[in-house]
């Protein structure tokens, strides 16, 4: 009986039938679009006729020559530095200010995780009104003390627009990296803190050389997982200043949106967007060998 | 770490300050909501004294709080947005329904079953992960427009889902481990198939994990922006979308906006203090246990 032999399949101790689900999925959806991509890189949009053509290497080579994508190659590293290294000093900072059993502790931890569940989008546009020049809650208190010019806007000033993108970014994630950090340190065994207390450690050396260490696994992991985000920031640059001014905040992901979309250059979009992918697969694969994280 | 009184005293003042900086925004955004316009466009910008009105509200959701109790009233208005909260928690719920089944199978199998290839498995599943969502939404763009599937619940839901699913195989392959496999052995002695173990034994033993992927699936579907905004058009849009959407050529209708995103804030913060538990080892996919 076929039926039989189907049933005794599925609800044997073979894997397929349990990933296959999963596996379609993925492969219609990663691997198909990733494959279209590649065959989309080699074509282009031709409006007068409506159709793709087949145009060689070419986005390739535009790509190689266009100034505006290694700007932007360079703006989405200097967002992910910037952002990385802000989350993860701030983050541990009150992590340990929060370590602590004390009375309100735990109400406190609870009010950080609430920055997590808003839309990127919406962050993004909270901002956008704290930091407008008129009425905006952040730029009024910065240039009341003077350290603003209210004549250039934060996000209209080429020079500070990415800073007011970043200080959206950072409020909301740094609270993900408190949260993280607060687990690791809640798990860390009390026994070398004890022994460090006897040989008269101050509470720096104690940090340097006991908690980070210990530590290192949970940073690591921290690291890759807001890394990869970070990497492919979209939301707030294509909320807050799409871009511009000029083109000081153009994120990777955002300039392969813009010239897919807006400017329907299909093919020079999905070439973008393929070198973004690949980037990224490196880097983090890279940090995975270095950094041993498994899973 | 027990300090004298002072230095405790000095700590829990200190968390309280910087908890409070990060509160702010949220405090300043949700009293926008409760705004009229003038107290919005004030400058000074107006903290804590202005007169509370619910007519941002009554605008977004078409629901008034007037003297006679609460009355609906559907707006034909360009602001009334009761239906895209309506499409992002169908959107959200279907997702997550079909990324947790999926991958509460898949990671049973990768959780118990021995076969080669089973770690490359897992390191691609990890690796989809990592794909830039532009780098999938491009070519879906046109693999949906050929077969219809944009502004469709349809479309969005398996998105959404596909976007959720490394996250909900790694989570859920975690909370398998933390059960013992002598349990399902001994069941195989007793004759159990492994499809029997798997739902009378294993999933029963999982519902805090499952309900913590859950949670965690529907909020990031709930939050994602960038498919939401390439795959819809204008008959379904999601809630981030549209608040992108409250920017006119005669101004930002700030106060409505804020209404949308304080009210869309609540039940996303409700559900993941429900899962508090188990928050960190999902943010880190299942990699660091609480």
């Amino acid at each position: 009986m076929r039926v039989a032999q189907a049933r005794r399949f599925v609800i044997s101790d073979h894997p397929l039938p349990w990933l296959l689900p999963l596996v379609a999925i993925l492969l219609v959806f990663t691997v198909y679009p990733l494959i279209y991509n590649i065959w989309l890189s080699f074509h282009g949009f031709v409006p007068r006729r409506r159709a793709l053509e087949f145009v060689g290497t070419e986005n390739w080579v535009q790509l190689w020559n266009d100034a505006r994508f290694w700007q932007s190659l360079v703006i989405t590293f200097t967002y992910f530095a910037i952002a990385l290294i802000f989350e993860l000093v701030l983050g541990m900072a009150i992590a340990l200010l929060l370590d602590s059993d004390g009375f309100g502790f735990g109400f406190l931890r609870g009010v950080l995780t609430m920055t997590l569940v808003i839309p990127p989008a919406i962050v993004g546009m909270m901002y956008l009104l704290m930091e407008d020049p008129q009425f905006g809650v952040i730029s009024y208190l910065l240039q009341s003390v003077g350290l603003l010019n209210p004549n250039n806007p934060i996000l209209a000033t080429a020079s500070t627009a990415l800073a007011g993108v970043l200080v959206a970014e950072i409020w909301q994630w740094t609270p993900f990296m408190v949260l993280i950090f607060l687990a690791g340190l809640r798990a860390l065994p009390p026994e070398p803190y004890e022994a460090a207390m006897i040989d008269g450690a101050s509470s720096f050396q104690i940090f340097r050389r006991i908690t980070l260490p210990m530590m290192s696994k949970v940073i690591a992991i921290a690291v890759l997982v807001r890394g990869i985000d970070l990497f492919r920031v979209f939301d707030y640059v294509f909320v807050m200043t799409s871009g511009g001014p000029g083109a000081s905040t153009y994120s990777l992901s955002l300039y392969a949106w813009q010239q897919t979309f807006s400017f329907v250059k299909w093919g020079y979009g999905a070439t973008l967007s393929l070198v973004t992918l690949v980037i990224i697969l490196v880097i983090a694969n890279l940090f995975i060998r270095i950094a041993k994280v498994r899973w | 770490m027990n300090g004298s009184f002072s230095t405790r005293m000095l700590r829990t003042i200190a968390a309280w300050v910087v908890v409070a900086i990060f509160f702010f925004p949220i405090y300043y955004w949700t009293s926008v909501a409760f705004k009229h316009g003038n107290d919005i466009f004030n400058r000074p910008p107006k903290l804590f004294a202005f007169t509370p009105t619910f007519d941002n509200f009554q605008k977004v959701f078409g629901i008034s709080l007037g003297s006679g109790g609460i009355t609906v009233t559907p707006g034909g208005g360009n602001f009334y947005m009761a239906p895209r909260v309506w499409d992002s928690i169908v959107i959200a719920t279907l997702s997550t329904v079909l990324a947790v089944v999926i991958a509460t199978l898949a990671a049973y199998a990768l959780s118990r079953m021995n076969f080669r290839g089973r770690h490359s498995f897992v390191g691609w599943v990890l690796s989809t992960r990592m794909m830039p969502p532009v780098a999938v939404a491009v070519p879906m763009f046109f693999i949906y427009k050929n077969f219809g599937l944009i502004d469709t619940y349809t479309g969005m839901v398996l998105i959404h889902a596909l976007m959720n699913l490394p996250l909900a195989v790694l989570l859920m392959k975690s909370f398998f481990d933390d059960i013992p496999s002598e349990i399902d052995e001994s069941a195989i002695v007793d004759g159990a198939s492994r499809f029997m173990i798997f739902r009378r034994i294993v999933l029963p033993m999982a519902k805090g994990g499952i309900a913590a992927t859950a949670v965690l699936c529907f909020i990031f579907s709930w939050t994602e922006f960038l498919f939401a905004l390439t795959l819809t058009t204008t008959s379904l849009k999601t809630v981030p979308v549209v608040s992108s959407t409250f920017v006119t050529s005669i101004g930002t209708a700030w106060g409505n906006m804020a209404a949308l995103g304080a009210a869309s804030i609540i039940p996303a913060f409700i559900f993941i203090l429900l899962v508090q538990k188990h928050l960190v080892r999902g943010l880190t996919m299942g990699s660091l246990k609480q």
